[in-house]
């Protein structure tokens, strides 16, 4: 029997709503200790990336993070069984707790900043020149002509850079008052300033989204996407250890776990 | 499902995708069935994520430029 994961969830209780995932299969949890992998069987082999398989995948994790705390796991994990699925939570059980304790009650968010570059490089050529930065025109051999070329490319996609850098500065001050994590990413393309995830506390929400409307309304002239709230797929933090314990190491969390599954009277493995 | 479906009125699927396929738990170990093609497939898609023109027609409006610099 294969299992098809969807994520890992804050609790070992059965889902009481009936959630239907891929290929129309039956949701349901399997509890290690005080933590549960939520799977449905899956039968037929695997399919391609489609959209539809996409758009269930995810369905299934936001139903689930109505009520839980979950760690969305990638689209397309499917493992070989019970037995190897329980083996698996072994070893990651510790990272799993403390990601699941960290992102407990947050959400995420998603900001897209696009910025028109031409018009900002343009803008900088003209101050360049107004600055009287450039080198003299005077220079006309083949070689002064190459350096000086060189040299204002330099200049503008410096300026470019720090024209950037200071308006996510800007936005971020903004936007970090309410959230309590954050990655960045600065001019993936020349149009797209900023691809920003914030991680923010869900009663903060509101105030995150006013941040926004503020900021979009402070800077006209920029084109701004919003996205949320997510299930933290940007925030789980996973050790390199995980997956990778040494057969001594494997041992002794196999008997804490099972110390666990004592305690709480679990009965599952 | 309803949840997705009226979220992504207001938002690019591009979101979606890029969170479900290239975000989230990566388990790793012989249980884990291989999944083939996942990686080949995004490949295409990081090139689309790099296309803001894409990104705003996927979202449902045509792309227009802001035709000032940003104040």
């Amino acid at each position: 029997m294969k299992l098809y994961l969807y994520g890992i969830i804050n609790s070992s209780d059965q889902i009481k709503e009936s959630i239907y995932g891929l290929e129309g299969s039956g949701v349901y949890n399997i509890p290690l200790c005080d933590i549960g992998a939520v799977v449905s069987e899956i039968s037929q082999p695997i399919r391609g990336v489609t959209k539809g398989a996409v758009l269930e995948h995810e369905a299934v994790v936001e139903k689930l993070m109505e009520n839980f705390t979950i760690l969305p796991v990638r689209f397309q994990t499917i493992i070989d069984g019970r037995d190897n699925l329980l083996s698996m939570m072994q070893s990651y059980y510790k990272d799993f707790k403390d990601n699941l304790e960290r992102l407990h009650n947050k959400l995420e968010f998603g900001i897209k900043v696009i910025w028109p570059a031409d018009k900002v490089k343009e803008n900088i050529i003209k101050a360049l020149k107004k600055g009287g930065q450039r080198m003299p025109e005077s220079d006309s051999s083949v070689s002064k002509r190459f350096i000086k070329e060189k040299f204002e490319k330099y200049e503008i996609d410096k300026e470019f850079e720090a024209k950037a850098d200071r308006f996510i500065k800007v936005m971020d001050i903004f936007f970090s008052k309410f959230a309590a994590e954050k990655k960045l990413g600065k001019l993936k393309t020349e149009n797209l300033l900023l691809d920003a995830v914030y991680l923010v506390e869900k009663d903060r929400q509101n105030d995150f989204r006013e941040a926004f409307e503020h900021i979009k309304n402070a800077h006209t002239g920029l084109k701004y996407l919003f996205s949320g709230p997510w299930p933290p797929y940007n925030f789980v933090v996973l050790s390199k250890k995980s997956g990778l314990l040494r057969d001594s190491e494997q041992a002794d969390l196999f008997d804490k776990v099972t110390q666990c599954q004592t305690l709480v009277g679990a009965d599952s493995i | 499902m309803d949840s997705v479906i009226t979220k992504s009125k207001d938002v690019t699927l591009l979101e979606i995708l890029d969170r479900v396929l290239d975000k989230g738990v990566v388990v790793s170990g012989d249980m884990v069935i291989s999944v083939a093609d996942v990686d080949l497939i995004y490949l295409g898609l990081k090139v689309l994520l790099s296309s803001v023109e894409t990104m705003e027609k996927l979202r449902g409006s045509p792309f227009i430029g802001p035709t000032q610099e940003p104040t």
